[in-house]
């Protein structure tokens, strides 16, 4: 078989040049090599009564320099190195869960009757769970027991779905492609677990190491992958934010790894401003948002464009550092709102007018929120923090801090007798 | 000092940072070590000052010690070790696939597991179902036989067993097909 198909490879090359360059969209019929000489007969007659290739370029396909031109005049820009493209044009284009290798096709018949077993298991417990649902309580055998068995049943339905298609090739290119549909649950689950490998674990390396777990939150374990813009540009967790970036409020592109939607409280808070006359350190509540809306498909928040009359709290202050003044944290929470129901937010906005001393933790009492989601920056003085602190009217924009000078210890001898 | 080889090992060696060597085998790993390590290479010097000056990043790996005495540090020799024997000829290439073929191969890699994690179930189920078949054959026994139990008690009395003569099927290790060139018949016991 395999002389076979070498010796007929130029030809079926040969041949498959006739036509492919015309409609490559019928080349997928074709899976057998062997089967082409009848195939191609057939569309070099469809081509004559269709446009020839240089009519109507293929980006995929074309490789002559002046087609490419002509495509790129028309603003359609060519696809991949022109020795892809030619390549590509000279392959037979079989689809991938097609290629002709035998042990592949039996590995994909296995994963296949495996993928239907699933299927049919899915369809199975959803019935059960229906069955379970449609019990009253005392059948079912009490509040209690109802409710940790759907919890149970339900658990083992999503570990089902991401097993149904946790072997399938396709969806593995698609996924590293980025591509990934995330309301299905097998790509949330794949990007969680790509999440979880490094992502997570420098954020959370960062936010213990630099104190913002005892500092701000009592203790926070992230689910929400969090990513922070301040402009176009990307700010990795604790990185020092230029002032001038930070005058206006960051995006943020929040990726939830469960389904449905929630309600989120957005707060961002400097826990190092400092108090001269108590020569400590004090809170500031830079942003407050409530009520904003995640889900898995819809990332995007643009701190700044959020709706003032029914979201936003305290709108976003650029942070400062004074000169002199130790490096601040700015840590951003996700805060998840209890069963995500809305909060009251004309209670909210007239209860929290004073950004000064505003904690986190009261807030996390007052309104029963759960910090599912943080992200931290920090700031210094810079060359246009001066800048900054005037145009926002901060008032000891002139002042610098220094270290109050330790009176030395008196003089002890180095090596008394008592030490040897 | 210097060997002529190839224009390309010599520029992966610079690459990698690995200065050219004399012998073409694979030396002990001390004597490796000892190259690599003397202050006196400035090939090895300047890819130290090189790689000090691209890291501009916030968050480097550069140890604190090595940072602040600003001078040329000896590198980790872990570090040495892991790159001598990774970029070394004799080191086999490592397995590099194109995209598709390295989808396929995990596709294989996938179905071949799950088949044997199909296998290993199937078995143990197996062993599940004879386990139960068995205490079932007793509980008859013992409650249906008629005899109040009786033949049950005295087929489960274990005294005697191991201690006259030893079956014959536990002097070797149990095994699920017998062995492949069958009985040696030749064998005497060793004197």
């Amino acid at each position: 078989m395999a002389h076979c198909e070498r010796a007929s490879k130029p030809l079926l090359q040969c041949l498959q040049k006739t036509y492919t360059k015309g409609l490559p969209g019928l080349q997928l019929q074709s899976t057998r090599a062997f089967q082409t000489t009848a195939l191609a007969r057939e569309e070099v007659q469809t081509e004559t009564k269709s446009q020839p290739f240089y009519r109507a370029p293929d980006p995929e396909l074309v490789t002559n320099p002046r087609l490419e031109r002509q495509l790129l005049r028309q603003g359609v820009a060519p696809v991949g190195s022109r020795r892809r493209r030619a390549a590509l044009s000279d392959s037979l284009n079989i689809p991938f869960e097609q290629l002709p290798y035998q042990c592949f096709q039996e590995a994909r018949k296995v994963l296949l009757a495996d993928r239907e077993e699933k299927l049919r298991d899915i369809t199975s417990m959803r019935e059960k769970i229906a069955r379970l649902e449609a019990l009253t309580t005392e059948q079912a055998g009490g509040e209690q027991v109802k409710k940790s068995k759907l919890r149970a049943m339900e658990l083992h339905l999503d570990y089902l779905k991401v097993q149904a298609d946790i072997n399938d090739p396709l969806v593995k290119r698609k996924f590293e492609d980025g591509q990934g549909d995330m309301s299905k649950p097998i790509y949330r689950f794949l990007a969680d677990r790509k999440w979880r490998e490094y992502r997570r674990k420098v954020l959370v390396q960062r936010i213990t190491q630099m104190k913002v777990v005892p500092d701000v939150v009592q203790s926070c374990d992230p689910t929400l992958d969090t990513k922070l813009y301040f402009g176009r540009r990307q700010i990795q967790p604790g990185e020092f934010v230029d002032s001038k970036a930070s005058t206006e409020a960051p995006k943020l592109d929040v990726q939830m790894f469960e389904g449905g939607e929630k309600l989120v409280t957005i707060a961002v808070v400097d826990s190092d401003v400092p108090n001269v006359e108590k020569d400590s350190f004090d809170y500031k509540m830079h942003y407050l948002a409530v009520n904003v809306p995640i889900s898995a498909v819809n990332t995007k928040v643009d701190l700044g464009q959020l709706p003032t009359d029914s979201q936003v709290v305290l709108p976003w202050v650029p942070p400062v550092a004074q000169k002199g003044s130790p490096y601040h944290r700015l840590s951003l929470l996700i805060f998840e709102q209890k069963e995500s129901q809305s909060l009251d937010f004309a209670a909210i906005k007239a209860k929290e007018k004073r950004r000064e001393n505003l904690h986190c933790r009261t807030l996390q009492d007052r309104y029963h929120l759960k910090p599912i989601g943080a992200f931290l920056f920090r700031t210094q003085w810079d060359d246009s923090m001066y800048e900054v602190m005037k145009s926002i009217g901060y008032p000891d924009a002139e002042m610098e801090l220094r270290r109050k000078r330790a009176e030395r210890l008196p003089y002890k001898r180095r090596n008394p007798a008592n030490m040897r | 000092m210097r060997t002529t080889l190839s224009p390309i090992l010599a520029s992966l060696a610079n690459v990698f940072r690995i200065p050219l060597s004399q012998t073409a085998s694979r030396p002990a790993a001390t004597a490796a070590l000892s190259r690599f390590n003397g202050s006196s290479n400035e090939s090895s010097k300047k890819s130290t000052t090189a790689a000090a000056m691209s890291s501009t990043r916030q968050f480097s790996t550069t140890s604190a010690l090595s940072k602040r005495k600003g001078g040329y540090q000896r590198p980790d020799r872990r570090i040495t070790m892991i790159r001598y024997f990774l970029h070394h000829p004799l080191t086999p290439r490592p397995l590099r696939f194109s995209r598709n073929r390295f989808l396929r191969h995990w596709t294989i890699h996938r179905a071949w597991h799950l088949f044997q994690a199909q296998q290993r179930r199937a078995h143990h189920l197996e062993l599940e179902r004879q386990w139960h078949a068995m205490r079932a054959a007793c509980e008859e026994l013992r409650t249906g036989a008629g005899d109040g139990g009786k033949l049950f008690r005295k087929s489960m009395i274990k005294t005697g067993i191991f201690k006259d003569l030893f079956p014959i099927e536990y002097g070797r290790l149990q095994t699920e097909s017998p062995s492949s060139e069958g009985w040696n018949h030749d064998w005497k016991r060793m004197k």
